[in-house]
């Protein structure tokens, strides 16, 4: 009873924080409503862990996944406030635009929050419902041309999908209707798992899965994302990047284990499979032309993207190894997208051939740089190593021979375009250079991506018990 | 009665099809709406009154009314070009429309479960595909937002299959439906058409990777 | 026997009524009823014409376009009573006996040599085509529908009860009236006043018949209007008496002839790439009517 008015009451204090940060002019306040909104994050985090493992009033849960994903989300967001503040500061925003940009960015982490936890379907469809509308103010930042074509294809795609994802619902419905029950939420789902009707079910996880691909980042709508990505502000991409192509996976996911224990599991995984693999073909192929920082970045996530969608479909130590991925993912991906914003503050540029010798204008960024290159490309000692050597011994285990070769000669072809920009990036001198531009900013920035490239590596190679359990318990409802 | 109905909402999918001016497309939706009034009126007998009065005054006041009063001032406010321009002639445009129909009736033969009227399957399938077919090959922005609303009647006549057990989906629909209306027409082409002088999607791709 | 005679007298004045309707309509008096069958009997007195480059083809083809519509015409039957020739199937032979008539004229048209009449062939040939499936769909689904396959036990054993079987009549008689317009050669697929070289399409085909042949093609022309009049007023009569269906028969005949004529006077021909479009979206109201009839009878 009393969790259920915690969570209320959490979505209503951080919906009027929104609110009032919107109408309210005065800067000092704001900040202030700023850090109140961080503190009810870090405090209902807190909360949902002390009260772990219970399900409330069928609508909400407090499993594993979504313990690991909303510390996640917690520790991200703060510092994606942090930087955001940084980055206003430097670009001489309005108070209009920036509080819309910061009630937007609350609005974003409270529906994500609350679809992390959300345990009926129906729920989790409202909440990603919201992360677009909140998402897309945030791409609309800065209000250009180019702002507006991509917040419009980010909508569209979005709305397709999020109508994709109701018609599945739909056939969900359908599904049940033999077994009596109307009940949508996930428990009652696995409940009557082995009774539901095959061929509605097929249906159902075909339109869902499409549906949820625009959020995660995998074929066919991934294309959303990208563009997406590429025109939000720095800090408002790091979270595009990371937690938001979460919810995705969480849809996908809770909807997977559902099947998994069903005769249509096989045929899910082909799906998957299929999805996986194109998305991952496709990011070779678009990173090895991409000129656009951003973009590269947008990329690399949707490889990662399809990598743990394999993970998944490969079974047995592939979900362990699909789980760690995708929160080892999330820590570095935003932290490139924070460095991002001092690359953009000394070079100017969004294009790769236009920047050059990062090393010698800020060798501390730089080293962040390579640090977190090294983590995404999962070259050892990144925490990524380990969780993408799961997934290909998982496939390796699972006779998908052709799939792993498949996919290792693409990663190589991902890891030469990757590095190929980057080392242009770190240290190839570029002429006529013009140093007056080069806008002032701490060193310090630097910190909160080292704080989460080295969490990335702690918990890929020496993670706590409580992670493993946690972990362990997620993976724990699938079949072997 | 339902069925009726029904088949005249495929005839008006066809007729769609062929349609070369952006105004017929809004009439087309508008009456696509009154036929969804009639068919939910008919269909849901046994949800409570209070929700079925909701339903249907969203059903006639945003889909039969106020979307395509709406999309016809925003196509005069901004001087959009009369002519729907299609990638893909409109013979073409009627095959692929005609075997989109055939082929979802052939599913649905092969479906042998009694819980759904099939009449409702192929209706709501139908007008999916044909929908997103209209987005991908024609050139205009708001084109692409009408074949999003008929994406979304496509869906409303699913929901209603399901409707009398689980009232709560169709809710769940026409929220869908507002918020989408609202979103994408209200604040999103009235955007585009002051920002771009020719509401068309060539004008859109400055956003690639070269 | 009866359908022959009825039908052979409608086709008396049935192309005079429509220009009649015309004229009136554009505000002039307008030539005589009988004026058509006036021109055709001046017509059959003359002598023919032949081109040195036409052959064989050039002179049998008038002759067979009016035998099949002839043949055609004994198939139909009127309410209650068959025509001379009904059998299973019979709306088969009598579709492809139209089919062979129309083959004949295009060869016939694409014979003489001119570029004209070759572009008119191929766009009747592209109409008929498109029509086709529609006349199929449309008999098909009524022969399904009432469990027989002869004109004659279609149309009598054809009973409307419900809603759907309503809005299937209506269709299906709209879909009848297109595909009679576009087996004529009228409005809105083909402008019978034109002679111009890029809108034409029946008359162009017939621009080097002259005197006995020309003759032929006309009046098989007025009484291929006569035979779609009978087949549209079979749907209504089968359920009135026999007291009082001739007089509907004929009433039903002069209705039809003025609507086509009020059509012709107040819409324009489509654009030719639309044409092909109209006509192949006849084919796909058949589908649905096909679809429906699969709802009523339950298969489905």
């Amino acid at each position: 009873m009393i969790y259920k008015i915690m969570l209320l009451l959490y979505l209503f204090i951080a919906f009027s924080l929104a609110i009032l940060i919107f109408i309210n002019k005065n800067r000092f306040v704001n900040n202030i409503f700023i850090i109140s909104f961080l503190l009810l994050q870090s405090g209902f985090t807190v909360y949902v862990c002390l009260n772990y493992k219970i399900t409330v009033f069928e609508y909400f849960t407090a499993d594993s996944l979504a313990v690991l994903l909303l510390i996640t989300l917690t520790l991200i967001s703060i510092a994606s406030f942090f930087h955001s503040n940084l980055y206003l500061n430097r670009h001489d925003e309005t108070i209009r635009s920036r509080n819309i940009y910061f009630s937007a960015m609350i609005i974003l982490i409270t529906s994500l929050s609350a679809a992390y936890l959300s345990n009926h379907i129906a729920v989790t469809w409202i909440f990603t419902e919201l992360t677009t509308l909140s998402a897309s103010a945030l791409i609309y930042h800065h209000r250009n041309k180019l702002a507006l074509e991509g917040t419009w294809k980010y909508i569209f795609i979005c709305a397709i999908s999020i109508t994709f994802v109701f018609i599945g619902i739909l056939f969900l419905s359908l599904a049940l209707k033999n077994t009596g029950s109307t009940d949508l939420s996930f428990s009652n789902l696995v409940k009557y798992q082995k009774s539901l009707n095959i061929f509605w079910l097929k249906l159902a996880f075909l339109f869902i899965f499409t549906g949820f691909t625009a959020k995660l980042g995998l074929v066919p709508m991934f294309t959303a994302g990208i563009d997406a990505k590429d025109n939000a502000p720095a800090p408002a991409g790091a979270l595009l990047s990371s937690v938001l192509m979460n919810v995705g996976f969480v849809g996908i996911f809770r909807f997977y284990i559902i099947i998994s224990n069903t005769e249509i599991s096989h045929w899910a995984n082909l799906i998957i499979f299929i999805a996986a693999v194109l998305s991952i073909f496709i990011a070779a192929i678009y990173m090895s032309k991409v000129q656009n920082i951003k973009r590269m970045f947008a990329y690399s996530g949707i490889e990662h993207m399809g990598l743990v969608m394999l993970g998944i479909a490969a079974g047995g130590i592939g979900y362990y190894g699909a789980i760690l991925h995708i929160i080892l993912h999330s820590f570095v991906k935003s932290s490139l997208f924070f460095q991002f914003s001092q690359i953009y503050a000394v070079f100017r540029t969004k294009n790769i051939r236009q920047t050059g010798n990062y090393f010698k204008y800020n060798p501390i960024g730089a080293v962040v740089l390579l640090l977190g290159f090294i983590s995404a490309t999962a070259m050892p000692p990144s925490g990524m190593f380990i969780s993408e050597l799961y997934i290909f011994k998982a496939l390796f285990q699972s006779h998908n021979i052709l799939i792993l070769i498949f996919v290792l000669g693409l990663l190589t072809i991902i890891i030469w375009s990757f590095s190929k920009n980057v080392m242009k990036i770190l240290f190839l001198d570029i002429p006529n250079f013009d140093q007056t531009k080069i806008q002032k900013f701490s060193r310090l920035e630097s910190i909160s991506q080292f704080i989460f490239l080295f969490t990335a590596i702690w918990l890929g190679l020496n993670p706590p018990q409580v992670f493993v359990n946690l972990l362990n318990d997620v993976v724990s409802a699938m079949p072997k | 009665m339902i069925n009726v109905l029904l088949i005249i909402f495929i005839i008006s999918l066809l007729f769609l099809s062929i349609a070369n001016r952006l105004k017929t497309y809004a009439r087309v939706i508008s009456l696509q709406g009154f036929i969804l009034f009639g068919v939910t009126y008919l269909q849901l007998q046994e949800i409570n009154t209070f929700n079925l009065i909701l339903v249907l005054l969203e059903t006639i006041v945003f889909k039969a009314i106020a979307v395509p009063i709406f999309i016809i001032y925003l196509i005069k406010k901004n001087n959009i070009t009369r002519e729907a321009e299609p990638y893909l002639p409109n013979f073409i445009s009627l095959i692929i429309t005609t075997i989109i129909i055939i082929s979802t009736i052939l599913i649905a033969n092969s479906i042998d479960d009694t819980a759904l009227d099939k009449i409702f399957f192929v209706v709501a399938v139908s007008t999916l595909f044909t929908g997103l077919y209209f987005i991908a090959t024609r050139k205009k922005i708001i084109t692409h937002v009408m074949g999003y609303l008929i994406i979304e009647n496509g869906v409303f006549v699913l929901s209603l299959a399901v409707g009398n057990e689980m009232p709560m989906l169709v809710n769940l629909g026409i929220i869908l439906d507002i918020f989408a209306s609202v979103l994408i027409l209200g604040i999103f082409v009235n955007k585009i058409g002051d920002v771009f002088k020719d509401v068309d999607v060539d004008n859109l791709t400055e956003l690639n990777d070269l | 026997m009866l359908s022959l005679i009825l039908i052979l007298l409608a086709s008396l004045f049935f192309s005079g009524i429509i220009i009649r309707t015309k004229s009136i309509l554009s505000g002039r008096r307008g030539a005589g009823i009988f004026q058509p069958l006036k021109d055709v009997i001046r017509l059959f007195k003359k002598g023919t014409v032949y081109s040195q480059t036409t052959s064989v083809i050039f002179r049998i083809a008038p002759v067979i376009y009016f035998s099949s519509i002839v043949i055609a015409l004994l198939t139909i039957p009127f309410g209650s009573h068959r025509g001379i020739i009904s059998f299973n199937g019979d709306f088969i032979f009598f579709a492809y006996l139209l089919a062979l008539g129309k083959f004949f004229n295009i060869i016939s048209a694409i014979d003489t040599g001119s570029s004209f009449e070759g572009m008119g062939a191929s766009r009747e040939a592209l109409y008929s085509m498109l029509a086709e499936p529609a006349f199929f769909l449309l008999i098909g689904s009524f022969a399904l529908f009432t469990g027989h396959t002869s004109f004659y036990e279609i149309f009598n054993f054809l009973h409307l009860g419900s809603y759907i079987t309503y809005l299937l009549g209506v269709m299906a008689a709209f879909v009848l009236v297109m595909i009679a317009m576009i087996e004529n050669s009228r409005m809105p697929i083909d402008d019978p006043k034109t002679h111009l070289e890029l809108t034409m399409v029946h008359e162009v085909m017939i621009l080097d018949n002259s005197g006995f042949d020309l003759g032929l093609i006309l009046s098989a022309g007025y009484l291929k209007f006569a035979m779609f009049g009978a087949i549209i007023s079979n749907f209504f009569i089968v359920d009135i008496n026999f007291g009082y269906s001739i007089p509907s028969y004929f009433a039903i005949q002069i209705i039809f002839a003025i609507v086509i004529g009020i059509i012709e006077s107040f819409i324009a021909r489509f654009r030719m790439s639309h044409n092909s479009q109209f006509i192949f979206a006849l084919t796909s109201v058949s589908i649905l009517i096909f679809f429906g009839v699969l709802l009523v009878l339950e298969k489905f």
